[in-house]
């Protein structure tokens, strides 16, 4: 007990606590931001290997800026499609009563429960023209830019309606109301006074959607596969950026020669990616839509009769169709294909190899995360605050698999990598999953008055006291839910595991790569409904948490 | 940006202290300063004469509550009582007897278990008030305490909490803007401006001897008039005229003859009288019947808008647009020096 006391004593010193937010914020740069884009650097040290390697070679050229555009190009069509699919379901969310509200609200989340290895191959089943079709598909995508547009649309149609949603209920209902008793219609009062309110929620949702988009690798790779297994000879030549890393990451575990153009491409995705976040934020902030113009009578037709429920009815069907049929499709699937031997111990190591490392990668977002997110939340007023609040974002932009490619430089340039593979994987998993933490958390307590912890103080409680007592009880359903998301988003993650270990890495996502890579359609079916039975029930956990603390405050 | 400059204040055990002053004047940042939730650039924070300027919050025995009480959301009244005592790890018995009296001195018993947003605006208070003396403060800190408050209940609070404070024999700072409740409830109340503390007194020395023109008039308003010394010195009534002529009187005061001043006189003090009586006079320019007494808003030509006070027994008297006499008792009014940056710039409060 007294030493216990001592120890807290100890902790609670003004000297420990500088040294431990300086150790945080340490940890902070040098094992998160700075492996993501460590890559970089090699543009520097091995300049020369990329200009003989790749800018001098046309054909390699070629096949990297086709990847590229083929990412901006799916990225721009995906964000635009989830805009006007989602506007319509988000105002329909927070503005509308009807029943099967709860349902709607809880059948929007579903593909975020759905792994996107296993989303991709239960949408490319349900979409691809198939010789001999399973029963209930629609067996009519024979492109591989479309099925991939239709694939990316199912996982980050969720992220634009939760962001939209979010500040639509943050906007006050009653401008709108002002704007009708002054004589405007329902289409023109949302229109021109509440769109321009949304540019924050649209920034949000644009920039998560985008950078999903850009970033996808397993779900991409897998529908690909899965197309040309199917007969599609389009599919084997058509790459995206963070395929094209797959690809080629496979083929450099032979031939080394291959690790420029590795190099080149990440550097470029990365670059790209954060040079459009900011471009992107600008855009949305500076951009004026042209919405102050008004037409008051077709605008008061359209905001009569059969049209509002047109416009609803299709924003459904939408969501039914093309987000959520697809992702359960899989379901399907295996009920009908014919049963296949199967090989399953290998599975269930990938699977418990998998969790094992989304536990030890949770606890440490959680150990890590939390007090960085308390030190950039409480010292808003620093300048340093606001650049480490900029720095959380960049795991999330850049594509995995460039963070892939750039942790495996980091750590092999340190090092030798043999024997210490799962270190790595959690040391990159770490990298991508920790902002998710810091962001839920560091929300969640810039939310809550300071004076809480202040009286708490001047009642005479300690930090560590007034932290365990106070603040955590009102931030505890932040903490789950952002752990909760870095457990799912580790358990799921394809890109850059398969970029630090390759085809051969043991995790349950990679497996199912693998077994679709191999035509073991019927044992990668089953391994995905696991996966996503798994992932379903942590959702659940998800849902449940957060609702009962809406309920609280 | 500096909230709080060249400050000294010395507050007694057991006194009750109002610091008053305009929103943005350091009153809070005095506060915080004091409680330890901010470090002062330069200065220091003395409890008992021990020097507690580097020292943690919880280190001080100094509890603040603030604005809003903070009652631990997560916690019933009980628990956030019990939240010092807790920490300190008072004995079960100890506590228990704590909680019994602090339910029953701010009358909260049946509500031990509530949570404090099941309680009105009163009873949080009161809640928050229990919280804080539950660990025995050596100075206790309120900042705005009544803020938010309906204006019934907080006039009734009023007295509630400072006889409270004096029957525990606390030692209490309490930060308002309300002049009114400074004025009720303060032993002494120090006057803050600009981070500066102007004059520190109690309510009657404020009151009646305000030491600048800002003061005279945030507490409780006054009607001034700019001119020069025609006559003044030792237990002489001071003899003021401006330049159209106009001379009025004040108490004495050290000023020598011809410096620019400002005379101000309380509206309370100011009188309404006959023509043949009057130091200045001028026209009603609007009347305000407020119940129990009538405002009235005069006219004086070059001097601006003086305000004067009527009891409504007198409202038949005077009607807009009559020009009517004003004058004052010479002892209630007070003279100035004329301030360096105008006396507008003086009297302004933001």
């Amino acid at each position: 007990m007294k030493r216990q006391d001592q120890l807290l004593e100890f902790v609670n010193r003004k000297g420990f606590r500088k040294g431990w937010s300086a150790f945080i914020i340490a940890f902070f740069l040098l094992f998160v931001v700075l492996p993501t884009v460590f890559v970089v650097t090699y543009a520097i040290t091995d300049w020369d290997a990329i200009s003989i390697t790749v800018l001098s070679n046309p054909k390699t050229m070629a096949i990297i800026w086709d990847a590229i555009a083929v990412s901006f190009a799916i990225a721009v069509i995906v964000t635009v499609i989830d805009f006007f699919a989602g506007l319509p379901v988000a105002w329909m969310l927070v503005r509308k009563d009807f029943r099967g509200k709860e349902l709607l609200d809880t059948l929007i989340d579903m593909p975020l429960a759905v792994p996107t290895a296993a989303l991709g191959f239960s949408a490319a089943i349900f979409w691809v023209v198939d010789p001999s079709p399973v029963p209930l598909s629609l067996s009519i995508i024979s492109s591989p830019f479309i099925l991939i547009v239709l694939l990316h649309v199912v996982f980050s149609y969720p992220y634009m309606v939760r962001s939209l949603a979010a500040i639509l209920e943050e906007i006050d209902e009653t401008y709108e109301t002002a704007g009708r008793t002054l004589g405007a219609s329902r289409l023109t009062a949302a229109r021109t006074i509440t769109l321009p309110l949304f540019r924050a929620g649209l920034a949000t949702g644009v920039i998560l959607c985008f950078s999903r988009s850009m970033s996808e690798t397993g779900g991409t790779l897998i529908a690909l596969s899965t197309m040309s297994s199917l007969g599609i000879v389009a599919a084997d030549s058509f790459a995206t950026g963070p395929t094209l890393i797959a690809d080629w990451r496979t083929l450099s575990f032979t031939d080394p020669s291959y690790t420029p153009a590795l190099a080149f491409v990440s550097i470029l995705l990365i670059i790209l990616s954060l040079v459009l976040l900011v471009v992107l934020k600008l855009l949305i902030m500076k951009f004026h839509l042209p919405l102050r113009r008004v037409w008051p009578m077709p605008e008061k037709m359209l905001s009569r009769g059969i049209f509002p429920k047109l416009k609803d009815g299709s924003a459904l069907f939408f969501l039914a169709m093309i987000v959520l049929v697809p992702s359960f499709f899989i379901f399907t699937y295996v009920l009908f294909a014919t049963p296949q031997a199967a090989e399953w111990d290998s599975f269930i190591f990938a699977l418990g190899y998998s969790f094992l490392l989304a536990g030890i990668v949770t606890i440490i977002d959680i150990a890590l995360g939390i007090p960085f997110a308390l030190y950039i939340s409480k010292h808003r007023e620093k300048r340093s605050s606001h650049v480490l609040d900029v720095l959380v974002n960049v795991p999330l932009i850049v594509p995995t698999a460039a963070l892939g490619i750039s942790l495996t430089l980091f750590w092999s340039n340190i090092g030798s990598l043999s024997g210490l593979e799962f270190f790595i994987l959690v040391l990159a998993h770490v990298a991508f999953t920790y902002p998710l933490v810091v962001r839920n958390v560091a929300g969640a307590v810039e939310e809550i008055d300071p004076s809480y912890e202040e009286t708490a103080r001047t009642l005479g409680a300690n930090p560590m006291q007034s932290f365990r007592r106070v603040l955590y009880p009102l931030v505890k359903g932040s903490i789950l839910a952002g752990a909760i998301m870095a457990f799912t988003r580790s358990l799921g993650e394809t890109g850059a595991t398969q970029a630090i270990l390759g085809n051969n890495a043991p995790t349950a996502p990679v497996f199912i790569v693998a077994l679709v890579q191999s035509d073991a359609f019927f044992q990668a079916g089953l391994a995905c409904i696991i996966l996503i039975i798994v992932s379903y029930v942590f959702m659940l956990m998800l849902r449940y948490i957060t609702r009962k603390r809406k309920e609280v405050i | 940006m500096v909230a709080a400059d060249d400050l000294e204040l010395t507050v007694e055990n057991g006194e009750y202290l109002c610091l008053l002053g305009p929103t943005g004047a350091g009153k809070t940042t005095t506060l915080r300063i004091i409680a330890g939730l901010t470090a002062p650039d330069s200065g220091q924070v003395f409890l008992d004469e021990k020097d507690v300027t580097k020292a943690e919050p919880e280190e001080r025995n100094a509890v603040l509550l603030s604005q809003t009480y903070s009652l631990f959301p997560t916690m019933t009244v009980a628990e956030n009582i019990l939240f010092g005592p807790e920490i300190r790890k008072v004995p079960e018995e100890e506590k228990k007897r704590t909680l019994i009296e602090l339910l029953d001195l701010v009358r909260l018993t049946k509500r031990a278990d509530s949570y404090p947003r099941e309680l009105s605006g009163g009873m949080q208070q009161r809640n928050a008030l229990a919280r804080a003396l539950a660990t025995n403060p050596d100075v206790l800190l309120l900042d705005e305490p009544l803020r938010a408050l309906d204006a019934r209940l907080r006039i009734d609070l009023r007295h509630e909490l400072r006889s409270l404070a004096k029957a525990l024999g606390l030692t209490v700072i309490h930060v308002t803007h309300d002049q009114e409740e400074a004025l009720v409830m303060a032993d002494r109340i120090a006057v803050i401006r600009d981070g500066r503390i102007i004059q520190v007194g109690t309510p009657r020395e404020v009151f009646d001897s305000p030491a600048t023109p800002f003061v005279a008039n945030f507490v409780g308003q006054s009607n001034f008039f700019t001119g020069s010394i025609l006559c003044s010195g030792n237990d002489r009534t001071t003899t003021v005229h401006d330049e159209e002529g106009r001379v009025v009187f004040a108490r004495p005061c050290a000023l020598p003859v011809d410096s620019k001043v400002v005379v101000a006189v309380k509206i309370g003090n100011t009188r309404v009288v006959k023509k043949s009586d009057a130091f200045l006079t001028g026209t009603v320019e609007r009347a305000l019947f407020e119940g129990r007494i009538v405002h009235l808003d005069v006219d004086v030509p070059g001097l601006g808008r003086y305000s004067v006070k009527l009891p409504a027994s007198r409202r038949d008297q005077v009607s807009v647009g009559d020009e009517i006499g004003l004058n004052w008792s010479v002892k209630k009014a007070s003279v100035f020096p004329y301030p360096e940056g105008g006396l507008e710039n003086e009297l302004k409060v933001d």
